[in-house]
Order: structure tokens, then sequence, then C-alpha cells
């Protein structure tokens, strides 16, 4: 071999094992992928299965597939005999109305006989006869179809309608809904967010704009970090002893929002630093070159430019926070909460907790309901998640 | 010369020097430590009132430390200790009396990168001017005749208001951060080595802007590049480790240069 080989030449083995070096890189992300995506699929499965269902009071009427559940009661209002005003002021006004929707099932369902319908079923009397996951109804359908005895009818049923989203939860998995969880759910985050924001980010501030060095601003960053890591049963049981028994707040809304913000500050005080860390001295040299104070300079020149990034670590904070049930599970979010919460002070539940206590039911639909419920809260967090990308590509800098 | 000696007992070479009368700012024996290490030693001069100074010297000489030090940034980092008197207007700015960030306010600065704040044209030009408080029609005609001073205004015309400054080139970056320096009308500018970061066209411009903004400021500005002050500047101050070593009106310091190292360092043989 000459010289210029040894010094130059192209070595094929170094390729080789460069690129398989590669491949197993990428092999533990395919298959967290692979994982992730199966788990999407087999949640939407089961989220729909097709019933064989009897009602008491007859089969129901069918609808035109596309109405509103709103233009359907209306209907079915007529068709009972109320008159065109009473039918208006029961659904002008938002209780009434939805006291009319619990009562009155309304649900995007296919029939036998003639495709997608919406159907009304009232009084909740739908008795279930079999329940069929959705490859092994579909295969039997015209056997169970020509099986069906008198009342009874075949409906291939998605879980996760329209309906689900409002009704409250119930014994029958037929007639459960996440509408409750949903509402909790905005009002602990909600408030939850109201308060670890403020003290997030103003101990943010306070750490990188004023006290920039020395031993306090060690400790504190050690810490911070390693309450970010703390398990959240732990913020549950701080939040039962203090809150819910020590503050005497009960077993509601609010001890839950302050244990949840309690979880969130830690994380959101790490993300605005590292938002404020990045601003460049430049720019607060400039500010304090102009005769601006420290608070000027803190809160005209570096919040607004750390503003972005800021928002996106308190956007991934809260996604978090909205899949706690952990910590909730301690202060108290009730199994079984009929009613809307209406103040800090009211019962509640939030859609994790309602998922795990729809898993563990014992009728076997309440997978089903569970599944259509996970579908929800995997909904929220992709809505959280594409939010705090959309910011930090649309505010991206180049400094 | 052993360069401990030159530290402990060099008198500054003084050529025509500005009678007390002619100074807006008077420096006095100023001595500048950064924790331990002193970074001044015994520095004395005066800056005559609208003329540009420039200060050369070779890196680490402390140059910027004395720029920064005649609008008190020094302040702004930790462990800086401060002997001696800055006489600005008569008054010295280190009284301990004194805001220094009063001070900031009625002296200008320019920096060695363009640092332009994240925001519109406008809004980084009214910076300084909504500090004090200036508002309405005000502010926006005062806004354009710092962008119109700045050399800016026939450039951003049309978009000043909307666009961001960081969207500008290097160069207009660079006379959008003297507009915002300007725009409060500060008798006296620090640059601290303002077109190192620009092409030759983008420092012809700057310079250039810096001749006639001497009708209106007295200007000082360090710079590494000697064509640059011996172009632009009416006197002259040559640091070496600290030290003042040899000051004088431009002209003479080029071509007569008195200090053997200020001669070596003019010359290209150190620095």
């Amino acid at each position: 071999m000459s010289s210029w080989q040894q010094t130059f030449g192209v070595d094929p083995w170094k390729d080789r094992v460069d690129r398989a070096f590669a491949r197993a890189l990428v092999l533990p992300l395919l298959l967290a992928l692979a994982l992730l995506a199966w788990l999407l699929g087999d949640t939407l499965y089961r989220s729909v299965s097709v019933q064989v269902l009897k009602a008491d009071e007859g089969p129901g009427k069918t609808y035109a597939f596309g109405l509103s559940a709103n233009e359907i009661l209306r209907q079915e209002l007529l068709a009972r005999g109320y008159t065109e005003e009473e039918v208006q002021s029961a659904l002008g006004d938002p209780r009434e109305r939805r006291v009319l929707l619990m009562q009155n099932r309304v649900e995007l369902m296919w029939n036998t006989h003639e495709g997608p319908f919406r159907y009304v079923v009232t009084g909740l009397r739908d008795e279930r006869i079999a329940d069929f996951s959705l490859l092994e109804g579909l295969r039997r359908w015209q056997e169970l179809k020509a099986n069906l005895k008198e009342g009874e009818r075949l409906v291939l049923n998605p879980w996760l309608d329209q309906s689900f989203l409002t009704r409250v939860p119930s014994r029958s998995p037929l007639t459960a809904g996440i509408g409750t969880a949903i509402w909790g759910t905005v009002w602990v985050l909600g408030l939850a967010l109201l308060i670890a924001i403020p003290v997030g980010i103003g101990t943010a501030i306070l750490l990188e704009e004023y006290v920039r060095e020395g031993r306090l601003n060690r400790i504190l960053e050690v810490n911070l970090r390693n309450l970010a890591g703390v398990p959240s049963i732990v913020y549950g049981l701080l939040g039962l002893a203090l809150f819910v028994r020590g503050m005497g707040l009960g077993p509601t809304i609010l001890p839950a929002a302050m244990t949840l913000a309690l979880l969130g500050i830690p994380v959101i005080v790490v993300t605005a630093r590292e938002a404020l860390r990045a601003v460049p001295e430049s720019l607060r040299l400039a500010a304090f070159a102009l005769g601006a104070t420290r608070r000027q300079v803190a809160f005209r020149v570096v919040f607004p430019a750390a503003l972005p990034g800021m928002v996106t670590g308190v956007i991934l904070s809260a996604a978090r926070l909205i899949g706690e049930a952990a910590p909730l599970l301690l202060v108290g979010a009730a199994a079984y909460v009929p009613f809307l919460p209406n103040s800090p002070l009211s019962e509640y539940t939030v859609i994790p907790v309602q998922i795990y206590l729809w898993v563990g039911m014992n009728l076997p639909e309440f997978a089903r309901v569970a599944a259509a419920g996970i579908l929800v809260m995997l909904l929220v967090l992709s809505v959280l998640y594409f939010l705090a990308l959309y910011l930090r590509n649309r505010f991206r800098r180049e400094w | 010369m052993n360069a401990l000696d030159f530290l402990k007992d060099h008198e500054t070479i003084r050529t025509d020097p500005v009678p007390e009368a002619e100074a807006l700012v008077d420096v006095r024996h100023l001595n500048l430590w950064y924790g331990k290490a002193q970074a001044l030693f015994g520095i004395s001069v005066r800056f005559p009132r609208n003329q540009v100074t420039a200060i050369i010297g070779p890196s680490g000489c402390g140059k910027s430390t004395l720029l920064r030090s005649l609008n008190r940034m020094n302040d702004l980092i930790p462990g800086v200790r401060v002997e001696g008197e800055v006489l600005y207007e008569g008054i010295n700015i280190y009284d301990p009396q004194v805001d220094p960030v009063a001070v900031r306010r009625h002296i200008g600065m320019v920096f060695q990168k363009p640092n332009p704040f994240p925001k519109t044209i406008f809004e980084n030009v009214a910076f300084g001017l909504r500090l004090m408080g200036v508002k309405g029609s005000e502010l926006e005609d005062r806004v354009v005749e710092a962008l119109k001073r700045a050399a800016l205004w026939n450039e951003v015309k049309d978009r000043f208001k909307k666009e961001s400054g960081l969207r500008l080139s290097g160069g207009q970056q660079q006379r959008l951060c003297i507009a915002r320096a300007i725009a409060v009308e500060p008798p006296l500018l620090l640059m601290d080595e303002p077109t190192s970061a620009l092409d030759p066209i983008a420092t012809q411009a700057i310079e250039d802007l810096i001749l006639e903004l001497k009708e209106h400021y007295t200007v000082v500005i360090v710079t590494h590049n000697m064509q640059q002050a011996s172009r632009i500047s009416d006197r002259t101050l040559f640091m070496h480790l600290g030290v003042l070593v040899e000051e004088g009106p431009t002209e003479l310091m080029f071509t007569k240069p008195k200090h053997p190292y200020t001669e070596a360092y003019i010359t290209g043989r150190f620095g």
C-alpha cells in the first residue's frame, strides 16, 4: 500500500462502524415512537364498540346526521307537545338546557337500518344486552342483526362523542360523561396557574436580576432543582396536611389548586430563569447606560425579551399539572360529582382522577368510557404542546 | 525599562495640556481595582468640550475600564473599587451623594457590538426618552431628530415604527445604538470600539457620523485602529498596563510621539 493511501485512503470499516453506530442510536427512538403509536391506536380502538341496546321507551327517534344537539332537543321537545316559546326559553337558559341535555342522551350512533344517525334516547333507560369490540362486532354484524329481539337495536357506539364532553359522571357507563371533570380541571388548573405564575416568575426575576451572585442564589438554585424532582404525591401529603386539614378548607378546589401551584412553582422558576439567562448581558448594559434603574432594566428590557421563553415554560408546566392525579387523590378529588363546580370552595373532580376511577370500575364497559376519557386528556395535552411549540417558533429571536 | 518601575513611577507626558476651563470632564488621580487586581494607576486627564478624544493602547491596557469609569458603568461589576475623582462639569460623579443612574442619563454610551433591544426601531430610540418621562408628539419629534442625526433616517423612515431593530444590518444597528444614545441629548458620548464589529463601509459611515456629532457633543472613543484614531480624533491618549503614558493633540502624537512605548505602539512594533 502506498503512503498516500495510508494517509488519505478510504477505510471501509470505519464507515461501516459509523453507520451501524448511528443506527443503533436511532433504534430506541423508533421503539418509543412505535410504542406511543400502538398506545394511541389501542386507546382509539377501545373507545369504539358495537352494542346491542334495548330501550325501554322504544328505539328512540333518529335524526339526520349533522344536526346540532340543540336542534335535536328542540325537535324532540316540539314532538312531545311543548310550544315553540317554551322550547325557546328552555333552551335559552343554560341551566335548563343542561338539565335537558342530561335527561336526553343525544349521541352520534350508527344504526343498523339507514346509516349514520343521531339518536335522542329519552329517559336514560337504555339497557345493554351485549357489548362487542369493534372488530368482532363488525364481523358478526349480520348475525347479530338477524338475532335482534323485540325492542332491541344494534349500534356502533363511539364513546367519545359530543355529549360525553358535557355529561356528568354516572353509575351506568352509557350515561357517564366527563363534563364535570373537564370543568374541575379548568377550575383547578386556572387557579393553580394564577398562584404559580406570579410567584414563580417573580422568584426567577429576583434571583436572576437582583440577587445575581452569592450563597443565597446558589442554595436556592440547588433546592429549586431538587424540589422540581420531588414526587408529586409528597406535595399531595403536604397539601392534605396544610391546606385541607390545617387551614380547614376541606376537599375543595382551592386547596387542590394550591397544591398544584406548589408542584408547578419550581418548574416555572427553573424555566423562567433559563429564559432570563438567555437574554444577552449586552441588552442589560445598554439599558443601564441609558440611565435605567435595576427595576426598569428588569421589567422594560429583560422581561419582555424573555417573555416567549417564560410562556413556553409555563405552558409545559401546565401540561404536567393537568395530568397529575396522585396529589389530587390525596387532597380530595371526589369520585362522584354530579354538578359543575361554581366556586373555589366547590367539590370537584379532574380528568386524570376521573379516568383513574373509571379504570377501577367493575363493569367492563367502563374501560371504554376510560378510553374515551384518555382521548380527551391526550387531546388537551396535544393542544398545550402545540401551543408551546408555536410560541417558541413564532417568537424565536436571533440576538 | 522595567514594567514594574514603569507602573510605579510614570509621569504622564502631556503635550499642549487642556486648560481647566475647556474641559468637560476632568479625571484626577483615578485608581481602580477589580477585586485585588489594580486596573488603573493614577490616571489624570482632561477631556475638552466638543472635541473627539481617542484612547488607544494594546489589549488589556485599561482603555475600556477608563471609559466605563466616566459614566460609572464599572459599578455594575461586583468587586470594583475606585479611588480619585472624576469631575463632570465640576461635579465629582463618585461623590457618595451622586446617583449613578442620574450620571448615566447625562452621559451616553455606545458599545463594541451593536446591541439594539428586541423592539421596534422607534421604541429603541424612545427608550431613554421614556425613562425621562417624555411623551406624545415631543417623543416622536425627538426620536425622528435622533434618527436624522445618526444618519439613519433616510434608510428607515418608512418602516421605523414597525420593524424590529434586530432586522437592520450590523452598521445600521450600530447607528441605531448611536441614535438611541444621543436621543436624550447627552453632552458627553462614550464609544467603546464602536466599529470593531463592522465592515469598512459601515465603519466609514460611523466615522463620518462621529465627525458630525462633534458639533453638538463631546466624544470619547476607545479604538484599536490607529488609522481611525488619526482620522477622527482631535486628541489622543495612549495607555499601557493601566497607566496613561502620553496624551496630546492627535497630529503631534502620531508624528512626534515622545515616549518610546508610544512610538513603538504607533509604528506597530507591539500591541
